[in-house]
């Protein structure tokens, strides 16, 4: 794995802030790529020098050209390449004779279109190496840096965004210019904006934790279409949610592949690579976004406004049904409704009308003017039981409206607890919305779309100060003795191993696994069934049969040794009749798990985030319901009791309508252990428990039934 | 047509289409990197080349074509 702490900041210190810059492809012609990246640079006033490089321009736009960047006279910090893909490599070759060591590549035509792209990103990347140049690209639309030192905009958007303080990460290019143009119209700005493209060398992770040491980026947005760096990615993630306190908002389009192999067991099918993705993503403490304007939503609140200390919010409306609307996002979001402390009910009841509603939400009435407001809004944030204000207008005739959003806005920067708005509207609220903004007062067209961002900015100040235990590290494992019994398996290309084989694997791993043997006549079953102590279970040993249960392979509660051996004839005659090839290895012969609740534990190893753990209830309809939770391995011990606790069903195992309390601090255990068996053994690439008997408070758990596949030794990794 | 006359041809056709002197066409001149052709210039390329030598070019394979050498030993195996 490539050392991402080492990449971040001095390889792009000079992409970021460079003091000279070489558009190396430079051309004259006004709506061509080349040309608009040198004028973009020029007009939006970099502050060091430009060089334009032609081979068939004397001058562009007035600036002296050079026929070949090793013409230059002076040093140049960082080459822009907008050569076609086909010369590309040309340019390189001199940028690294020239000796500049930092490069963007606007340039497509390389992986992104297969064939001969492939190779061409292979030798530029070559290149780069031989030279230890670093570079963004290929096939991006460019990087902007709005430092007014820097003032960079090498980039073919069509405009320079303002400077702020938010950092755009995006895998397509085109996004960004849509993204620009929706900033613009709402007043944000940015700190830095990157298009990273096919991400040949520097990547998405080495990018957002140069953003983790930028003091101008207090929030890190992303758009993704794949994480080819699962682990990689969460692991950056945490270091910059946590060492830097900066949040990571992701929007994540598309389905990636890599999960998409054919999975044969209920881990393999139920966890499907979004879902990993999205797990991922929540176990790094990332704000998962669906869309643009989500992301921009929740963006301007964690940027704008201190973040909230609870979830008890004060609305204040001049009007009943968008206060009752906001209550019902609010609740959904669950926030909850501040209960106001006396003086702040004296209060209002001295200072609003009589019709006012001086409990939450807080109704101003119609003809509110600022006044109302500013009263309400102070007594609200002055308030110990209010962790933020949730401001809604709406316009009547005598509203006056940018007064309103003046005082809005001269109250919020008084305190020091979150203000929110809506003014709800379009036309008549325009002018109210637009001081909001430029006053960088979070609005919102709808309620929901507030109380979702408020939602989000808590949970972020929730992750932030939290401490994650690390998953436990168990040394009374037998890590040789499952890996022998893998490595048996993958030498011969077995794929699944027999059940007594992935009893072994995990009783090796102290997983509660039940006794058992396996008989080879009916004589054998009556002597190993009261070995292993009834009742027991006998079920047929054969790799042939994989639907035991479908041809009356499984038979259970034999509470004899003469039931036993009349069990062994049953099981035996049931699989010859219905599957007449099936290779018949024995019986085999399990204790039974006695009463308890019946979940599922398993694993599967996905290609970009490793060992995925999964979790949820209730053997045989798991995937009927897909009530299942995931989380990447190693889980620390918060993230154990998230994953059962995000399973819908998880009451049933803590009481719930008079349901026995079961013992969830065992099943922990077994989740922790799993984890690391995943992690010690690459070998398994798919793990079923299914299911785990969880016995009641103290009793512990069984494994009643497990299947492991194992990876073929090609794909083992 | 011997190589010499078609290398001068192709010289003579180069600094015309792209508008520079013949001097700065060296054998191995890349068409787009060291003489700055564009996709509109290198499809006039292969317009002059085709009229001066009275020849019909594959258009996919003439623009796999990057330097001058590599044009005229692309035109000699046609003239031939």
């Amino acid at each position: 794995m490539p050392d991402f702490a080492d990449a971040s900041t001095d390889k792009l210190a000079s992409i970021f802030a460079p003091r000279s810059v070489a558009v190396v492809g430079a051309t004259r012609v006004p709506g061509t790529v080349p040309f608009d990246i040198f004028s973009n640079i020029l007009k939006d006033d970099f502050q060091g020098t430009i060089y334009p490089v032609s081979p068939s321009a004397k001058s562009i736009a007035g600036v002296k050209a050079y026929k070949y960047v090793l013409d230059i006279p002076d040093p140049v910090d960082l080459a822009v390449i907008v050569f076609p893909s086909s010369v590309v490599k040309l340019a390189l070759e001199q940028c690294g004779q020239k000796g500049i060591k930092s490069l963007v590549i606007i340039s497509a035509g390389f992986r992104e279109v297969g064939g001969a792209g492939v190779q061409r990103e292979d030798e530029i990347l070559q290149i780069a190496r031989k030279y230890g140049m670093s570079f963004i690209g290929p096939n991006c639309l460019g990087v902007i840096n709005t430092d007014p030192a820097v003032h960079l905009n090498a980039s073919f958007a069509r405009r320079m965004p303002a400077e702020g303080a938010i950092g755009f990460l995006s895998q397509s290019g085109a996004l960004c210019t849509a993204v620009l143009d929706y900033a613009h119209a709402k007043n944000i700005g940015f700190s830095k904006f990157v298009s990273f493209g096919n991400k040949a060398d520097i990547s998405d992770i080495d990018l957002m934790l140069s953003l983790k040491d930028d003091p101008a980026t207090r929030v890190i947005l992303m758009y993704l279409e794949e994480l080819t760096q699962g682990a990689a990615f969460v692991d950056a993630a945490r270091r910059i949610i946590h060492e830097a306190g900066k949040p990571v908002l992701v929007l994540k389009s598309g389905r990636t592949t890599q999960g998409a192999s054919a999975a044969a067991s209920h881990t393999g099918s139920l966890a499907a690579s979004d879902e990993i993705v999205d797990a991922a993503l929540r176990q790094a403490g990332v704000i998962r976004c669906q869309t643009i304007e989500e992301m921009f939503n929740n963006a301007i609140a964690l940027t704008y406004q201190p973040l909230p200390r609870g979830r008890r919010v004060a609305i204040i409306t001049n009007a009943g049904g968008p206060g009752v609307l906001t209550t019902d996002a609010a609740v959904h979001e669950r926030l909850e409704l501040a209960q106001f402390s006396d003086a702040t009910r004296d209060l209002f009841k001295r200072s609003l009308p009589v019709t006012a509603n001086i409990k939450n939400p807080v109704d101003v009435i119609g003809d509110a003017r600022a006044d109302r407001y500013r009263v309400a809004m102070s007594a609200a944030l002055e308030d110990n039981n209010v962790d933020g204000a949730l401001v809604i207008l709406t316009p009547q005739s005598m509203t006056d409206i940018e007064t309103i959003a003046e005082e809005v806005c001269n109250v919020a920067s008084a305190h020091s607890k979150p203000t929110y708005t809506s003014f709800m509207g379009e036309t008549d609220v325009a002018s109210g919305i637009a001081i909001l903004q430029r006053r960088n007062i979070p609005h919102y067209i709808l309620p929901e779309s507030m109380c979702r961002a408020f939602a989000r900015a808590h949970d972020f100040s929730v992750e932030q100060a939290r401490r994650l235990t690390p998953a436990p590290t168990y040394t009374d494992v037998d890590t040789a003795a499952a890996r022998a019994v893998l490595d048996g398996a993958v030498d011969l290309a077995r794929g699944y191993l027999s059940p007594s084989d992935a009893m072994k694997v995990l009783e090796a791993y102290r997983l509660p696994v039940l006794r058992t043997g396996v008989a080879r006549s009916p004589r054998d079953a009556s002597a190993i069934a009261a070995q292993v102590g009834f009742p027991v279970a006998m079920k047929v040993e054969s790799e042939d049969v994989v639907h035991k249960f479908d041809v009356g392979a499984v038979l259970l509660g034999i509470d004899s040794p003469a039931s036993a051996t009349a069990a062994y004839e049953t099981i035996v005659a049931n699989v010859r009749r219905h599957q007449p090839e099936a290779r018949i290895d024995g019986v085999f012969i399990q204790q039974m798990a006695g009463p308890g609740e019946e979940v599922i534990l398993g694993v599967k190893r996905d290609p970009a985030f490793g060992p995925v753990v999964m979790f949820g209830l209730g053997g045989i309809f798991v995937e009927i319901f897909k009530d299942v939770a995931f989380r990447i391995a190693p889980i620390p011990v918060e993230h154990v009791r998230a994953m059962m606790q995000e399973v819908k069903a998880f009451p049933m195992l803590t009481g719930a309508r008079g349901r026995p309390h079961r013992d969830i601090a065992a099943l922990e255990e077994c989740l922790l252990r799993l984890s690391q068996l995943a992690l010690d053994c690459p070998q398994i690439q798919e793990l079923d428990i299914n299911p785990l008997i969880v016995r009641d408070q103290g009793s512990g758990c069984a494994v009643a039934d497990a299947r492991i596949l194992t990876a073929s030794p090609q794909r083992s990794m | 047509m011997e190589r010499s006359e078609i290398a001068q041809r192709v010289t003579k056709v180069v600094a015309r289409v792209l508008a520079i002197d013949p001097a700065e066409v060296l054998p191995a001149s890349n068409f787009v990197f060291d003489l700055g052709a564009d996709s509109m210039k290198s499809i006039e390329l292969i317009a002059g080349f085709e009229e001066e030598f009275s020849i019909e070019m594959d258009e996919d394979r003439a623009r796999e074509v990057q330097t001058v050498d590599g044009a005229v030993d692309f035109i000699a195996q046609l003239v031939q």
